[in-house]
């Protein structure tokens, strides 16, 4: 979608619907969010919306780094220790590698 | 449990240097992972151990099996056998656990219980083995004392196992039904019993039989060794319950005048390697009254080890002192020892007890002692600790008894030729039947030959119904489902022991006599079996055996408890694998690999960047001699 040919308030209200879903444990919305928004917010010439447009932006790029750190911590942790876990290991896991404790 | 796919280069080890080419493997060389190629004297247990903990640079190791057995022994099963599933435990007599008066199986080496992170494979010594050798030899010598160049001769061999850690782990995996294709990753080992017994009795009504006193004669069926599929268990196995099936059919014989008072079960136990599956789960059924017959029914039990090698022509009774401690058992155990004593007068062959206070070898009828003390006797060929130098090993086989024929003889001459060993198990039976009764020499000769040296032969084609018959002798190793010893051993006690009544086909796999007949199938089992084929023609005539021949389930009770840390029970599964498979090749170093890759990569990018430019003067190179660029398209 060509954000050439859209309307500033449209911008704006894609920008805040992309925003508000990525609350709904999507962090890729804000990630689209964040890559798509880019130039609108920063390096285009000052418009109106702009400056709501650069929160979000802003908000959006704070949760998804939030999200990464949390999720790569997670996952660096459950990949050393299920082993060790035993059976929580086990039922925490969707498939279990065969051949490997 | 090992690890899949690692290449590496072979790297025999000589008898001359072992030590040094060891350290080449494991400290010096410089290009591990090797995989070891071991000629068989040195497969032993300090070297293995040496691989083992070095195996971060160690892929795999190949052992080269001897034509001949080994003239110094070898076991690779422990020093005490079923030590913690037997009936010696602290509890019963402290003095008797863990093998403190005898240790049964001296020069056991414990390797197969030990747990490995790479393969270990075994090749017969012959052309390809040669092959992998001469590659050796070709590519991978260091030549006076520098390193061996590339290319480098490899090896992989792929032995992927599914299950980890232990059983409880693998049967939890088992169970969780959460993910989308639920994968089995072990299977608990288990198979069948083969009983069968003198009189008829009813094996519909479960549970205690009145006025029914049986005595249980054991032996085992089953052996292992550290291979996969290989365990002739010549010596352990198959001298036991070769003797046992001869003096059925002799018993037969013998019964036909004047019924015993006491009925006779034979009883042929399988899995009892592993921690005595097959007798652990007998006991368990008859303690549940899920069996014909309930313990309160055993009157005493005579076991058959043992029996093939035979040192100064003696035979030992072995029995349990602890229980003896109790009068009444003492004297039937005496009673019985006294009945052996005297029917050996006047043999060849003179049967002793040991002489000291000496606790049973593992056997069966332990884990009947387990459930309560009955008397009972141990029939084995050493003194104490086990004569067979080989025990549970692959070189447990028909060369170790002697079971050998002259060459140039046909498969249907060596099924009747009598063998040396033959003749010693008849002599073995002829003490062991309180009578002297006609037996059939040619039968255990036969026997002999057909599950040592070759399972597919005439006779055994003649006693099997006719869907086995283009099975036999490849039956594969299958868990949970009846194996190939087990079904000839139970067609075999079918045609020693029963009789064949002249009903039709049909009536016959139904299981009865006629069409109104409703009692007979508690009481007998009807087999229709393929026959020979009448002199001249090529169909088999098929006839039906009725026999006292049954089978019963032979998987250890903890897996029906679901107690898979038991240790009362027998837990052994086996992990489930993907095919098993080895080769050979030539590797190149790793900077070729390196440099072919990037030259690779430079074509790609050198393509891309060309692509590019020409694409963007395109209208300049492609512009001569053609029409203007006014021309729509």
């Amino acid at each position: 979608m060509n954000l050439e040919r859209l309307p500033n308030e449209e911008k704006l209200s894609l920008c805040r619907k992309y925003y508000l879903a990525g609350f709904a444990f999507l962090p890729f919305l804000w990630l689209v969010n964040v890559v798509w928004f880019f130039r609108e917010a920063f390096f285009k010439p000052t418009y109106t919306e702009q400056l709501q447009i650069k929160a979000y932006v802003k908000r959006s790029a704070l949760g998804l780094l939030l999200w990464v750190a949390v999720l790569t911590t997670w996952i660096t942790i459950f990949q050393h220790f299920r082993a060790e876990w035993g059976e929580v290991g086990d039922y925490l896991s969707f498939t279990i590698p065969l051949g490997i404790p | 449990f090992v690890h899949p796919n690692f290449i590496a280069d072979p790297f025999p080890i000589t008898e001359k240097r072992p030590e040094e080419n060891l350290d080449w493997v494991l400290k010096t060389g410089p290009n591990p992972p090797y995989l070891v190629i071991l000629e068989s004297p040195l497969f032993t247990r300090p070297i293995m151990m040496k691989l083992k903990n070095g195996s971060s640079r160690v892929a795999g190791v190949a052992v080269v099996a001897p034509n001949a057995n080994p003239p110094k022994g070898f076991s690779p099963h422990t020093t005490c056998p079923n030590e913690n599933t037997g009936v010696y435990t602290e509890e019963y007599d402290p003095a008797f656990a863990h093998c403190n008066v005898t240790m049964w199986n001296p020069l056991g080496n414990g390797l197969s219980y030990e747990e490995y992170d790479f393969p270990i494979f075994s090749m017969k010594d012959d052309n390809d083995t040669q092959i992998i050798r001469q590659c050796y030899l070709d590519h991978n010598r260091a030549v006076n004392g520098s390193t061996p160049q590339y290319p480098l001769c490899a090896m992989q061999l792929y032995s992927h196992m599914s299950a980890v850690t232990d059983t409880a782990t693998c049967m939890r995996r088992n169970d969780i039904n959460f993910s989308i294709s639920p994968e089995m990753v072990c299977d608990p080992l288990g198979d069948y019993n083969v009983w069968a017994s003198t009189r008829p009795i009813n094996n519909t009504a479960k549970g205690h039989k009145m006025f029914e006193s049986v005595v249980i004669a054991a032996a085992r069926l089953d052996s292992r060794s550290f291979f996969f599929d290989i365990a002739p268990g010549a010596e352990s196995g198959v001298s036991g319950f070769v003797t046992l099936l001869a003096a059925a059919q002799a018993l037969r014989n013998a019964t036909q005048e004047a019924q015993p008072n006491r009925t006779i079960l034979y009883t042929f136990f399988q899995g009892e390697t592993f921690d005595y599956i097959g007798s652990s789960r007998m006991v368990y059924d008859m303690q549940s009254n899920q069996f014909a017959v309930d313990l309160d029914n055993v009157h005493s039990v005579l076991e058959i080890g043992q029996v093939g090698l035979r040192a100064d022509s003696k035979l030992w009774l072995h029995s349990d002192p602890v229980s003896m401690k109790n009068s009444s058992v003492n004297n039937e155990v005496r009673k019985l020892i006294v009945n052996l004593q005297t029917a050996s007068r006047g043999l060849n062959v003179s049967v002793e007890e040991p002489g000291f206070s000496q606790p049973l070898p593992p056997s069966s009828f332990q884990r009947f002692l387990r459930a309560r003390p009955i008397p009972g006797v141990v029939i084995e060929d050493h003194q104490s600790a086990f004569t067979n130098r080989f025990y549970e090993s692959m070189y447990d086989n028909a060369e170790y008894l002697n079971v050998s024929y002259p060459t140039n003889m046909t498969p249907e001459e060596q099924l009747e030729f009598v063998t040396e060993t033959a003749k010693v198990l008849i002599v073995s039976l002829n003490f062991l039947l309180s009578r002297s009764v006609l037996f059939s020499l040619c039968k255990v000769t036969r026997m002999l030959y057909g599950f040592l040296v070759r399972t597919n032969n005439s006779w055994f084609q003649q006693l099997i119904p006719s869907d086995l018959a283009s099975h036999l002798g490849k039956l594969g190793h299958t868990f949970l489902k009846i194996s190939e010893p087990t079904l000839l051993v139970q067609y075999l006690l079918a045609n020693l022991t029963g009789s064949t009544p002249n009903i039709t086909q049909d009536n016959c796999q139904n299981q009865r006599e006629d069409e109104e007949d409703k009692e007979s199938k508690h009481f007998y089992y009807y087999m229709w079996v393929q026959g020979a084929a009448p002199p001249n023609s090529t169909q088999r005539e098929g006839y039906c055996v009725r026999s006292t021949v049954r089978l019963s389930k032979a998987l250890s009770p903890a897996f029906d408890l679901r107690d898979y840390t038991s240790t009362n029970f027998s837990t052994w599964t086996e992990s489930r694998w993907k095919s098993i498979k080895g080769r050979i090749f030539l590797v190149a170093s790793h900077d070729l690999e390196m440099l072919t890759l990037g030259v690779g990569v430079g074509v790609l990018i050198t393509s891309l960047i060309l692509t590019y430019v020409i694409s963007s003067k395109a209208d300049m190179l492609f512009s001569a001699g053609r029409e203007p660029a006014n021309a729509t398209y």
